[in-house]
């Protein structure tokens, strides 16, 4: 039984240093952040004091103490924009980061399980997204589909489930060739059963720690899709595609730079969660799955 | 004579989280120009952090008190710089496992040469020659190959004769060899030992030889110190240590040694697990594992008393009148 | 070679799928005005045969190097690819030896100075170099620099007045200076300098992150203490003794970052009108120019192969205990 203990000390000890990382300044900088997002984005339609659609006669106007953010290019409120693209962004990008697990920690899972071509077919599928740059692909996708925001949720989900096969499917073989699955085979009890005790609690930390820094990820992708006219449309409050409006108005810098702080600080926010978690956990499975 | 170093109530703390850590406390020491001094004892005893404390190579958050003169200069109070010319050129340390003690993507040359060039500012050709010369000093066939070849290309010993000949390149006047056979195939073992032996004689090298095996020190060392818990328990030449031993500890440590000419003795180990920092026993750290243990031990720390034959012992229970009288 | 075959297979069934009709969009109104035009752009790109011989025509044609005909500018898209790629070669190296250089610089001090204020606020630059919209940086950028300080010159590679230097290798910088241009190669340089910076933060951050954790495991090793027991000075140590084992790791993300340097690409150079394939693989997408983008995506990948062959040959050449298979 000695070896049980041995393999398993190492995922409670990294259970253990979690609150460790509690006591990095940042990480609750991080939490602070997203759990303020979290509530912007429930919160927008009582937070935002001006409709952020209704256009006024107020055009290009500098922040100022009723416009707290200025107005853009047809008098509509930036502040009010602003709060309200975190409705459209954080949860897209949370149910794209849930997609692209759904799709690679199943796909990654299989070819960890089964392996021999279903393996080889997943992971040379993998490697091809890898050598694809996202956006090209991402674009790629759209220019296909079309454009539209929920073509561009298709098209992150389509390049960002390689990063979650790869860890599910590292956890399954390590989890299969480890000497204790191999003594409970010869004690006669399935590997199946060692997965689903052993793989599903070790699957929490790596998958917690991804999923932080891809919907961080997301959210850039997301925006950067809506930017080049991929994604959102106008007159949809995406981040992404006010700071492409902001481009075209250099001398109101107001209107493209506050969507653009408002990406940097929830994405930040998140990568500060994930690298935190990510020293608590084993560095390395994840480092290498995320790739590109 | 005054001796070529000169530990006086060395101590080493370690900062952690619950306070500092007293790793080495008050170990004192002297070694001769030219021999091979000893120091033994178990894991954990503080052999190797007393050796890196001399070489100012203390893990970040490590502390240290007293003195360790060496050519009259603390070592222990040098500048950063200073302490960085005696490493190499005045002391020279072998560590414990000669695979993870070499870099292993440099050539042999780089490793040999390198500081040779930086310390002593010799020319490419000069140091390539001298590394060459330094080879065959510790008996490695083919020195122009292996000047050419990785760590990885060699046995363990002939990468234990490269750490050496690394350590000597600067013709340091001490060298701290650190459980230099430990790593070792039984049978490579003798012949490190009989290099060390050779180098000291011919170069006048002083060695201060850690090792957890008695066996070792009493075929090489002139003198032997053994530590237990951070502290010295006994000190003495090699003869009296080895063949009277006085602390129980070190009796202790000999009875646990199979004989070469009594091969059916029986071997009796020490009950019991060595003392960690952590978690040291009260008075005298061996009370709990010791044959001739008295209450008095749990409470005062024994001082370290010179006894008439020239040695220094510190327990208050004499083992070796005790057994005589039983 | 399986990857090439997998991105022009996908790359193919992605022009199956398209919905919009490639031929309404490149003739416009044209096109329902007169359906001889809309037949002869078909027949002229192909678009009448069945897909799998399409496929094969269009591997066939790829197998001799042909990557098709781009259906805007009506020219084989190897030719297209030659004219704009020098433009993202000279942008893509140069940001990326920006961000290894900067990158592993930070990263070594963020690990010799652990835990310190200094490792923290290092991991705040790079986290945020990571962070940021490349998008949006290069507007502020311009904003910043170009429009209020006017240090920069605007968007392309030269100045309008400046002529391009001879052609040598199509990157401004080198080919001014082999023919001896100083004048040249400075408003080279000063037309790159932002975009190349703005394009490195993500790179430089991902660097650091990683430089960090490998020079961290490196420390730990014994022949770290063996090189400091040598008397060699602290800078020799960490640059000749720790970041030589530590660069495997950082070779591995190097060629990994390629893929970052060409999705930053097609954003930074649309803000700074630069003329590489990023611009051309966005003017694409939006045109519906599936036999360019595929052609993009060809490039890339094959780019990318070859760097992570030179990523796997440069290990051998760092770690002597990996051989060359």
């Amino acid at each position: 039984m000695s070896s049980v203990t041995v393999l398993r000390q190492p995922v409670a000890s990294a259970w253990r240093r979690i609150p460790g990382a509690w006591r990095q300044p940042l990480t609750v900088v991080g939490l602070v952040v997203v759990a303020a997002w979290l509530l912007v984005a429930l919160l927008a339609p009582w937070l935002a004091p001006h409709d952020p659609l209704a256009q006024g006669s107020n055009l290009y106007q500098a922040p100022s103490a009723t416009h707290l953010l200025g107005t853009d290019e047809l008098g509509r409120d930036v502040f009010s924009r602003v709060l309200w693209g975190a409705r459209i962004s954080i949860p897209l990008a949370m149910l794209l980061v849930v997609l692209a697990f759904l799709i690679g920690g199943t796909l990654g899972g299989l070819a960890g399980y089964l392996g021999g071509w279903v393996d080889e077919l997943v992971m040379r599928g993998a490697d091809f997204v890898f050598a694809v740059p996202t956006i090209l692909l991402a674009m790629a996708v759209v220019a296909a589909l079309g454009p539209g925001l929920f073509h561009a949720v298709l098209a992150v989900v389509l390049v960002s489930w390689p990063g979650h096969a790869r860890v599910v499917r590292g956890l399954v073989r390590t989890i299969m060739q480890s000497e204790y699955v191999a003594v409970g085979r010869l004690l006669g009890s399935p590997t199946h059963r060692a997965l689903a005790v052993d793989v599903l609690p070790n699957i929490a930390g790596p998958v917690s720690v991804l999923a932080a820094l891809e919907t961080g990820n997301a959210i850039l992708l997301l925006s950067a899709l809506s930017f080049l006219g991929l994604g959102a449309r106008p007159p949809d409050p995406e981040w992404g595609s006010m700071v492409s409006t902001g481009a075209q108005h250099f001398e109101a810098w107001w209107i493209g730079v506050f969507p653009g702080i408002a990406i940097v600080s929830i994405v930040l926010a998140f990568n500060f969660l994930g690298d935190s978690l990510r020293d608590a956990f084993d560095p390395k499975t994840i480092i290498k799955a995320r790739g590109a | 004579m005054t001796p070529l170093l000169s530990v006086r109530d060395l101590h080493v703390w370690l900062d952690t989280a619950r306070g500092p850590l007293s790793i080495v406390d008050g170990v004192s020491f002297d070694v001769g120009e030219g021999q091979v001094f000893g120091l033994a004892g178990e894991s954990g005893s503080g052999k190797t952090i007393t050796a890196l404390a001399l070489l100012g190579l203390l893990p970040a958050g490590a502390r240290t008190g007293g003195v360790a003169i060496m050519a009259g200069r603390d070592l222990l109070a040098m500048r950063t710089s200073e302490r960085r010319r005696t490493r190499g050129r005045e002391i020279a340390m072998v560590f414990q496992d000669p695979t993870s003690s070499l870099h292993p993507m440099l050539t042999i040359e780089r490793q040999l040469t390198e500081h040779l060039r930086y310390q002593l500012g010799l020319s490419g050709k000069e140091a390539h020659l001298r590394a060459v010369a330094l080879l065959t000093e510790v008996r490695m066939p083919d020195p122009e190959a292996a000047m050419r070849g990785y760590p990885h290309q060699f046995s363990g010993g002939m990468r234990q004769r490269i750490q050496i000949a690394i350590g000597l390149a600067c013709e340091p006047r001490l060298l701290i060899a650190d459980e230099p056979t430990t790593a070792l195939d039984v049978t490579v073992q003798a012949g490190i030992l009989r290099l060390l032996r050779r180098l000291c004689k011919e170069k006048n090298l002083a060695v201060i030889l850690i090792t957890h095996d008695l066996g070792v020190l009493s075929a090489l060392a002139d003198s032997i110190t053994v530590m237990y818990a951070g502290r010295v328990a006994e000190s003495g030449p090699t003869s009296q240590v080895m063949g009277h031993a006085r602390h129980p500890y070190t009796r202790g440590l000999i009875d646990a040694l199979p004989h070469p000419e009594a091969p059916d003795r029986v071997l009796i180990p020490i009950a019991g697990d060595p003392a960690s920092p952590e978690s040291r026993p009260s008075g005298c750290a061996f009370h709990p594992r010791c044959r001739y243990s008295r209450p008095s031990c749990q409470i005062a720390i024994p001082p370290l008393i010179p006894i008439d034959d020239g040695r220094e012992m510190a327990c208050p229970v004499d083992p070796f009148m005790a057994s005589v009288a039983r | 070679m399986f990857l090439c075959l997998g991105v022009s297979v996908m790359a193919f069934v992605l022009t199956t799928v398209v919905p919009g009709d490639p031929a309404v969009a490149n003739l416009g109104d044209r096109a329902s005005s007169d359906p001889t035009a809309v037949r002869l752009y078909r027949e002229h790109f192909g678009l009448d045969k069945p897909l799998p011989v399409q496929y094969f025509v269009y591997l066939g044609n790829l197998l001799h190097g042909d990557l098709g005909e781009s259906e805007q500018s009506r020219r084989a898209v190897r030719i297209d690819l030659a004219e704009y790629i020098p433009a993202t070669a000279e942008l893509a190296i140069t940001s990326m030896v920006l961000a290894l250089l900067l990158g592993v610089t930070l990263g070594v001090i963020a690990a010799l100075r652990r835990n310190r204020l200094t490792d923290q606020v290092i991991r705040v630059v790079s986290l945020g170099g990571m962070s940021t919209p490349q998008f949006w940086l290069a507007l502020v950028a311009l904003y910043v620099f170009f429009y209020k300080l006017n240090w920069v010159p605007g968007a392309g590679r030269l100045d309008a007045i400046v002529l391009p230097p001879p052609h040598v290798t199509g990157l401004f910088s080198i080919d001014a200076l082999a023919a001896g241009q100083l004048d040249v190669f400075l408003n080279t340089v000063q037309h790159l300098i932002l975009p190349a910076c703005v394009l490195a933060a993500f790179n430089m951050g991902l660097f650091t992150r990683f430089t960090r954790s490998a020079v961290l495991e490196v420390l730990e090793n014994d022949y770290v203490r063996t090189a400091r027991a040598k008397g060699l000075p602290e800078v020799t140590v960490v640059f000749r003794h720790v970041l030589r084992a530590a660069s495997p790791p950082i070779v591995t993300v190097v060629g990994l970052a390629f893929g970052n340097v060409m999705t930053g690409t097609v954003l930074v150079e649309n803000i700074f009108s630069w003329p590489g394939i990023g611009q051309y693989s966005y003017r694409s997408a939006t045109g519906l120019d599936l036999t360019a983008i595929v052609g993009v995506m060809l490039f890339v990948a094959i780019v990318y192969i070859l760097v992570n062959m030179v990523v796997d040959i440069l290990y051998a050449v760092i770690d002597p205990r990996v051989g060359l298979a």
